[in-house]
């Protein structure tokens, strides 16, 4: 009897925290990233600062795309990161998220801009595509496949975690 | 520097709390020095963190963005309490919010008690390093206090109006007490074994705590129920979803737990039972903080982004389980009270009802985890939904009725003379048959599982009946909270039952100034109005319901569209009647100009929350009268 | 001395039994009471039986949604394959042509009767839970 309560009480929790354990260490588990392949949607959208067209022919190679806002504070902690992505030739496409033009602005004039180019995606069409769920979320993409999409903040431990895996293993920004 | 000075304060009571635990647990604990100053050192770190954390709601109720989570979740427009409540409506404040709760129960336990009291400053060693573990969690991992420097934006973000709710705002903090409350028990179950004397009494000592808890988690669970049904629009109760059950688990064992302390405080024959119990109430607690945090399950991916904090709750919550139950089991023959339980004793039954327990903690721990195992090995996404947990709670409540049914009047340490009873068991089961065929013939019920449920719960209650006019009229001892909480349950059960059967909705296509009838009601969209309010444009859809014996009322849903992001939200209206709500909500506009609109009659759905309110109100009663008795 | 031993070996017996039993049947109702999650194209590839519930999760297909009082079809899709999906009700406030939608219900000759839909949530700083709205 006291044997078989004995094993219980300790084989059953260590079952269940070594299965969680190996779940968080799969690497295909990590909060906010998903690695699933699929092609970038198909848009028509205008850029933020001169209003001109801008559709999926305007994108290729390989490049980042972040969906930030004004009113989105994370972006405005994850900016400074981006920047220096920016800084190390690694091209940023912004996407300009349910955000009215002039408040966007005023926020690339204070802050800085790290994009190439920003799509103004004031109603979210495209974003609600990419199953963005809300701001700041970041995808790479090489020669219009989505190979990366986190959601959240990125930094430089969710650069070295999610994307450099990919990058190496896809031998990108080469 | 108002920031930094919290901050520094929580630091300064972390290494404080530490101390804290070595000294109890290192020094002589019958030293009567040692254990003031363990007392001492303890509310002294309490008031240091109580402090920040006040300093913190400050922060928050003057709105200081330079605070990152602030400015994440909170806003200049909000009114002040729900700048308060915004402390807790993410990540890093509610698990600040949860180490001030977990805090807070072990100061007033240091309180209320004497130094000396057995257990005492060991219990609080343990309380001590388990807040330790948490704020090195808060701090390393998901500081509040971090800023946005060097300038801090104007305003703070615009705020999920689904979150600006009392319900919303309220109810976990009624939950983390609960969760949280546990502690004390835990840490009394660990010193007692580590102290290893088996004549003290430890369940007496944590049966008005343990009682407190549960009443906390009691009130959170039916209170999150109730936000779930006015807010969600979808008239439902309980959703079993993920959150849902990871706060159901600890109530089920909690509730295990508090039945066999009854029988612990009395004779330590269920010592066993009651140590393993608070021990897996607690962690299944912990667990709940791990999953709702580390962002496993789909539902809630949302709360925490960084899989740092999985693996540390992990291996945090991982040494305390498997430390706890190997302590256990090394003192599993000292725990053993070598009295043998007499079949057909109120402990008996008792240890029959743990089992019943078992078995839903067991299945819903399952629903929790089996889309993960499925997901990890077949690769295809699961779900486990409600159909699965009626065919366990289900049979297992109304199993778990019928024993309790048959074990009302049964006493301590003897057997139960089914006999002297046999005249109001049989008098409450043809009572209840005969409102079975009423309900079949009536009503119109015919799920034999409902007709069943009704029939477990009506047993029940009739039962009690006969106890309290037992009472009333011989005199006869009752236990009154057992009484109250019981019939509660049967409550419960027949209105879980009714609601299921009964409760109809249906979807029309109404235009204004037109009607439809539904179930004898007719409604009659008579207006929409457009009604501006600071942060949002709502339309409001005014019906005129007219009951079939002739009375009016009006019913007000809306569809609101709030400017910060252009979220839409349905603001549901709610006719509430002593058996049944009529619950309306409007959907789209069609192109013709009518709007499709959902009405619901939700049958005994109030009676669902007044049986929970009924058990906590038990519970009060009973912590009342055990400090009154002392 | 042996009768203890025997009573023990027994009680032993009695719980190895009961708990064995327990665990068929509750893992029984859990086997038959799964709802599988599939895309419109990992549907095409399977046959479903029609008293199986399952979940489908896609794209709502621009220009599919046709609206008859308060019924309501539309097409899933994963921009590789759709589904039609069938549904009598108030569908959620984010449900929108080319937004993200589970169908929660019965597959039969091709179209998905839906009990329930729900719209994927375009927020973030959900709180738990409130990721899909119900």
């Amino acid at each position: 009897m006291k044997f078989i309560l004995r094993t219980f009480v300790i084989i059953l929790p260590i079952a269940l925290i070594s299965f969680f354990y190996l779940y968080i260490n799969d690497n295909d588990y990590y909060p906010g990233a998903d690695y699933r392949n699929y092609d970038l949607p198909q848009f028509e959208l205008t850029e933020l600062y001169s209003n001109a067209d801008i559709s999926n022919e305007d994108l290729e190679g390989t490049y980042l795309i972040n969906v930030w806002a004004s009113w989105c504070i994370t972006c405005r902690v994850e900016h400074g990161f981006l920047a220096k992505l920016s800084n190390q030739n690694i091209p940023i496409t912004g996407i300009n998220y349910k955000d009215e033009r002039e408040d966007a602005i005023k926020w690339i004039n204070k802050f800085g801009d790290p994009y190439k180019l920003i799509i103004h995606d004031y109603k979210g069409s495209l974003a609600l595509d990419m199953g963005v769920t809300g701001a700041p979320e970041t995808f790479l993409i090489s020669n219009g496949e989505v190979l990366v999409h986190y959601r959240g903040e990125v930094n430089n431990m969710i650069w070295q975690d999610v994307f450099i895996p990919v990058i190496t293993k896809y031998e990108l920004f080469k | 520097m108002l920031i930094e000075i919290a901050q520094f304060l929580t630091i300064l009571s972390t290494g404080l709390f530490f101390l804290n635990f070595l000294f109890a647990f290192f020094f002589d604990s019958s030293d009567r020095h040692m254990a003031s100053l363990v007392s001492k050192v303890y509310t002294h770190s309490s008031l240091l963190l109580a402090t920040s954390f006040f300093i913190y709601v400050w922060l928050a109720v003057s709105d200081n963005f330079s605070v990152l989570y602030i400015a994440q979740h909170s806003n200049s427009n909000l009114p002040t309490f729900y700048k308060i409540t915004s402390i807790w409506s993410a990540h890093e404040g509610s698990m600040f919010l949860w180490i001030l709760f977990l805090v807070l129960w072990g100061a007033l336990f240091n309180f209320v008690t004497q130094n000396s009291q057995d257990l005492k400053i060991k219990s609080m060693g343990v309380i001590s390093i388990i807040i330790v573990g948490f704020l090195l969690f808060l701090l390393l991992t998901s500081n509040p206090f971090e800023t946005i420097l060097p300038i801090a934006p104007a305003n703070g973000a615009d705020i999920n109006p689904v979150l600006q709710d009392p319900a919303l705002a309220i109810h976990p903090p009624f939950l983390y007490m609960g969760y949280i409350g546990f502690v004390i028990a835990f840490a009394h179950a660990i010193a007692f074994m580590v102290e290893g004397n088996p004549s003290i009494k430890w369940e007496s000592l944590v049966r008005t705590w343990s009682i407190a808890a549960w009443v906390f988690l009691t009130i959170g669970i039916t209170l999150g129920s109730w936000w779930a049904y006015y807010e969600l629009g979808w008239g439902g109760y309980w959703f079993w979803d993920p959150v849902e059950n990871v706060a159901l688990m600890p109530w089920l064992a909690a509730t295990a737990f508090i039945h066999s302390l009854s029988v612990s405080s009395k004779s330590s024959s269920l010592r066993i039972w009651t140590i393993l119990l608070s021990i897996i109430v607690f962690s299944l607690s912990l667990f709940g903080a791990f999953i709702v945090r580390s962002g496993i399950i789909d539902s809630v991916h949302s709360f925490a982004n960084d899989p740092e904090r999985g693996l540390y709750l992990l291996t945090f919550i991982g040494i305390l389980i498997i430390g706890s139950m190997t302590l256990f089991s090394s003192r599993l023959s000292m725990l053993s009270s070598g009295s043998v339980i007499k079949t057909f004793s109120k402990e008996s039954f008792i240890s029959i009802n743990n089992i019943f327990f078992g078995v839903l903690v067991f299945s819903t721990m399952l629903g929790i985890l089996y889309p993960l195992i499925y997901e990890s090995i077949y690769e295809q996404k699961i779900s486990v939904g409600a159909p699965f947990y009626n065919a366990i709670f289900v049979p297992m409540a109304v199993l778990a009725c019928i024993f309790l049914f048959f074990s009302i009047g049964a006493k301590w340490q003897r057997k139960l003379v089914i006999s002297s009873f046999v005249n109001s068991i049989s008098l409450s089961v043809f009572i209840s048959g005969f409102l079975v065929l009423l309900a079949y013939k009536l009503l119109s019920i015919h799920g034999i599982w409902e007709l069943i449920s009704i029939f477990a719960g009506s047993i029940i209650i009739v039962r009690y009946l006969f106890v309290i006019w037992d009472y009333l009229s011989k005199k006869k001892y009752s236990n009154p909270f057992s009484v109250i909480a019981h019939i509660g349950l049967g409550i419960l059960m027949i209105s879980i039952s009714l609601n299921n059967e009964l409760s109809s909705e249906r979807a029309l296509n109404i235009k204004i100034n037109q009607s439809d009838t539904y179930q004898g009601y007719q409604i009659k969209l008579t207006d929409l109005k457009l009604v501006n309010q600071p942060n949002h444009d709502s339309i409001q859809a005014i019906f005129l319901v007219t009951d079939p014996i002739g009375n009016n009322f009006y019913l007000k849903p809306e569809k609101r569209k709030y400017f910060a992001r252009g979220q839409i939200t349905t603001e549901t209206d709610i006719h509430v009647t002593l058996l049944k709500d009529i619950y309306i909500t409007i959907g789209d506009q069609l192109k013709d100009g009518s709007w499709i609109v959902n009405i619901q009659f939700n049958y005994f759905i109030r009676w669902i929350w007044f049986s929970a309110i009924m058990m906590g109100f038990a519970g009060v009663m009973l912590i009342v009268s055990l400090n009154r008795t002392r | 001395m042996k009768a203890i031993r025997q009573k023990r070996l027994i009680t032993v017996f009695v719980i190895l039994i009961f708990s064995g039993l327990g665990s068929f049947l509750i893992f029984k109702a859990l086997d038959s009471n799964l709802d599988f999650f599939f895309t419109p194209s990992e549907l095409i590839e399977r046959t479903i039986p029609d008293n199986k519930r399952i979940k489908i999760g896609g794209m709502v297909l621009e220009g599919s949604v046709i609206r008859d009082k308060t019924n309501i079809t539309f097409q899933i899709t994963d921009y590789k394959h759709s589904i039609a999906v069938n549904f009598d009700g108030v569908v959620p406030d984010l449900f929108k042509e080319g937004s993200g939608v589970v169908a929660l219900g019965y597959l039969d000759n091709g179209i998905v009767y839906a009990e329930q839909i729900l719209a994927k949530h375009d927020e973030n700083y959900m709180p738990p839970g409130m990721d899909i709205e119900k």
